[in-house]
């Protein structure tokens, strides 16, 4: 019952699910001017993985991630799946305290974080627990929530619009390019949930290109939006411009106070669907790489779940956890290319006859 | 007497209304058994004697009165109590069994009570399953409407049927299904027991099958492409599986234009958002996120609480649950006290609150807002369900604010989203047409 619409959905979702928070201020230390390029760059190295990815995948048809490795060996599945597991918990980790610190710092200022800190990630393992068809579903209804929010918060901000902020954005620079923290932006696209699925038909990548493309133009607007009515200089010295940038607009029309509400909505929607997502992951890397225990994916959600929640309290403050986000970011960079990369040429090899299947 | 006869007697000692009568035929002694509760003896007799002085011959008689010659006694046993007669020739050589003149215990076709349909024909299913498929025939005239019937239960055999349409509804839930029809081991006495053996939901306030009263609706959604039970003694059609899409439209709703279908549908949208989220917005808006308002908003709001000695929450759980009292009791209560119970509960309760100032007027509207749009919907389990999911986010509400507001909804939506009938799931909006259509 597996829809592509549904998978694009979830693609959104989890593409944008930290865009919100560190994804402007790294352009912003990456470039003075032509903040598009950043972006446009970033989203075209995006798209050649995705490409690269879903080629590989469709050599292998009714066959997930999981299968493929397993053929590969059972030591390719340790050596590169557990790490990515592991990584993968370290991102959850983070981004529900990272953001558990924003959205208290938006609407909850006396609430203790650990609260909630178990709110959201009791949530995700739930989601995470009921399988990925949940997910799925779910997918369709939040995306809609989200971008609806969105839009009205872009548009909302543009009566603090001042374009001669952005009128030195002529001058273009590639410099970017040989910037390490360029290739950490790879790390901010997740992608890699689509070699879990099976699929009756195997995907096409079209429509992810044309959600590519969106998420590309969403990602532009948090990165002009600050922009347009700060400009470069102001930007660079807030910690989260975004927020910043939306707390200042003010519509006298309207019932609500503070527009930064609605982010904060948004950022809930994306990090409890987003860390289901990883969490599933995992369950499915645990069970494949221990086939004989009888533990149910249910049971590895639940263990990786507290022990997130563990080091999550842990955590002394937001920046140490952004810190610590930024390098998870970076290795998850790593297993990006790594991933599509190895079943791409798993894939031509196989073909080629190099490789025996174990049917 | 012969064994059979013996046999009868002795398992019915128990039974007051059990008759053994007998007949002369043709110079024959014949009993005639069965139940009188279940059978209109004089009727029935009478026609005996008509088959038997329209017969030359005994023989001639048990081939004129039935088809069902002969049969062994286990099935002679069985007839008796589903309601026929049965003929025994004395030396228990012959038997047959008779389909009586039945006492008159359905009523007749009436009009519906749940529903209320607007621009429709408003018949209703009735108790007798027969009469129930026979309103789905007359509007469904095709040689591709199939019924099964089936019957489970230990104690007590009830009648389930199935219709569908062949080559629309998936041949492989048909197959599906008649499989968890056949493997019921208990009785299905009622739409919880039924609901069970379709999947474990327990707990869960979704039904597996959305009912309905109406023949229109049930029509309508065996051409799309859905399976419709009939329960023997229950006058609803039993749609499966229940639909998301089923709480927001109606199949009577294109009778009307497509503007106006469009716009009922768009109000009932609004209805479900507004039952779940209102209660949780008030509280939330109100205790603990004030400062969201707009400065005037929010001291209007403060205003309209001053002097209230309850905390938001309590305040709004306390109404809540007093307005689903109301409902719940204007419902059983019998239709003349009904309108008390409303009055002394809407005006008396109400405007005292306010007066005694326990609640804000700002929640008595919130409240009122609140009954109207979940009655919105359509269907009563859909409304009930709608008010049962309200109080979750209600109490994430109350802690966490807007913030719990959103991951109420967020979870509400997830929850339903985890929801399927043999794998179709509970959020699907229209079910593909599987079957082949020859």
């Amino acid at each position: 019952m597996t829809k592509q619409l549904q998978i694009v959905a979830v693609f959104i979702i989890v593409s944008l699910s930290y865009g919100y928070l560190l994804y402007p201020s790294i352009i912003y230390s990456l470039t003075d001017t032509t903040h598009w390029l950043v972006v446009l760059s970033q989203g075209f190295i995006q798209l050649i993985l995705v490409w690269l990815y879903i080629k590989g995948l469709k050599r292998f048809p009714q066959h997930t991630l999981l299968d493929i490795y397993s053929k590969m060996g059972k030591w390719m599945t340790l050596l590169f799946l557990f790490p990515f597991a592991l990584n993968l918990i370290a991102l959850i980790t983070f981004s529900v305290r990272m953001h558990t610190e924003t959205i208290l710092s938006i609407f909850l200022p006396r609430t203790p974080y650990w609260s909630i800190l178990l709110l959201l990630l009791f949530i995700s393992a739930y989601t995470a627990i009921k399988g990925f068809d949940t997910i799925l579903r779910s997918a369709i209804f939040i995306v809609l929530l989200i971008l609806f929010i969105i839009l009205l918060n872009t548009f909302s901000s543009f009566v603090n619009y001042d374009v001669y902020n952005i009128a030195s954005d002529k001058h273009v620079s590639i410099a970017f390019l040989l910037n390490p923290k360029f290739l950490t932006l790879i790390g901010f696209s997740s992608f890699l949930f689509l070699g879990f699925i099976t699929n009756d038909k195997p995907l096409t990548f079209p429509p992810f290109m044309i959600a590519s493309i969106g998420v590309i133009v969403i990602l532009l607007s948090f990165i002009y939006i600050p922009l347009l009515i700060f400009g470069h200089e102001t930007v660079v010295t807030m910690p989260h411009p975004l927020l910043e940038a939306t707390d200042s607009i003010n519509i006298g029309w309207f019932v609500f106070n503070r527009q930064t509400m609605f982010l904060g909505i948004t950022l809930i929607g994306f990090v409890i669907l987003a860390s289901a997502v990883m969490l599933w992951m995992i369950g499915q890397i645990m069970q494949s790489l221990l086939p004989k225990s009888k533990r149910k994916n249910s049971f590895w959600i639940i263990i990786f779940t507290t022990f997130s929640l563990i080091a999550a309290l842990l955590l002394p403050n937001q920046a140490v956890a952004e810190k610590y986000f930024l390098w998870g970011v970076g290795i998850q960079a790593f297993f990006m290319a790594i991933i599509p990369l190895t079943i791409f040429i798993y894939g031509f090899a196989s073909k080629r006859g190099g490789v025996k299947h174990e049917n | 007497m012969t064994n059979i006869v013996n046999e009868l007697t002795n398992k019915f000692s128990n039974h007051h209304d059990f008759f053994i009568e007998e007949e002369l035929i043709d110079n024959t002694i014949v009993y005639v058994i069965g139940f009188t509760t279940l059978v209109d003896v004089t009727k029935s007799k009478l026609y005996i004697q008509q088959i038997a002085a329209s017969s030359i011959s005994i023989k001639a008689f048990f081939t004129n009165i039935s088809n069902e010659l002969n049969v062994p006694d286990e099935q002679l046993i069985k007839a008796i109590l589903t309601g026929s007669i049965i003929i025994l020739s004395k030396d228990a050589t012959r038997n047959a069994v008779v389909e009586a003149f039945p006492q008159k215990l359905g009523s007749d076709i009436s009009e519906s009570k749940n529903e209320s349909p607007v621009q429709a024909s408003i018949d209703a299913f009735g108790n007798h399953l027969d009469i129930n498929v026979g309103m789905i025939r007359k509007r469904l005239n095709t040689e591709r409407l199939c019924l099964d019937s089936y019957e489970v239960g230990q104690l007590n055999k009830r009648k389930i049927y199935m219709l569908y349409v062949k080559g629309r509804a998936s041949p492989e839930l048909i197959n599906k299904v008649e499989q968890q029809l056949t493997t019921v081991q208990r009785d299905i006495e009622t739409l919880d027991d039924l609901n069970n053996q379709f999947g474990h939901r327990r707990w869960s306030p979704v039904s597996h099958f959305s009912a309905t009263e109406l023949p229109i609706q049930a029509v309508d959604a065996l051409k799309n492409n859905r399976i419709v039970f009939f329960l023997d003694q229950f006058p609803f059609a039993l749609i499966y599986p229940n639909l998301v899409g089923d709480m927001v439209s109606s199949a009577n709703d294109r009778n009307l234009t497509f503007a106006l279908t469009v716009m009922l549908r768009a109000l009932r949208i609004i209805g479900i958002l507004a039952t779940l989220l209102l209660p949780a917005l008030y509280v939330a808006l109100v205790s603990v996120n004030p400062e969201l308002f707009k400065t005037d908003l929010a001291l209007f709001v403060i205003q309209s609480r001053e002097g209230v000695p309850l905390s938001a929450f309590l305040e709004t759980i306390v109404m809540v649950i007093l307005v689903d009292l109301i409902l719940e009791g204007v419902v059983r209560l019998p239709k003349s006290v009904g309108p008390a119970v409303t009055m002394v509960g809407g005006i008396i309760l109400g405007q005292s609150m306010v007066e005694a100032e326990l609640v804000s007027n700002l929640l008595i509207i919130t409240i009122t807002a609140v009954v109207i749009a979940s009655s919105a919907v359509v269907g009563m389990q859909n409304s009930l369900y709608l008010r049962l999911l309200k109080y979750p986010i209600l109490l994430l509400a109350s802690v966490f604010g807007i913030l719990g507001i959103c991951t109420g909804f967020v979870l509400t939506i997830i929850y339903l989203a985890s929801l399927t009938s043999n794998e179709i799931p509970y959020l699907t909006f229209r079910l593909g047409q599987k079957g082949d259509e020859t």
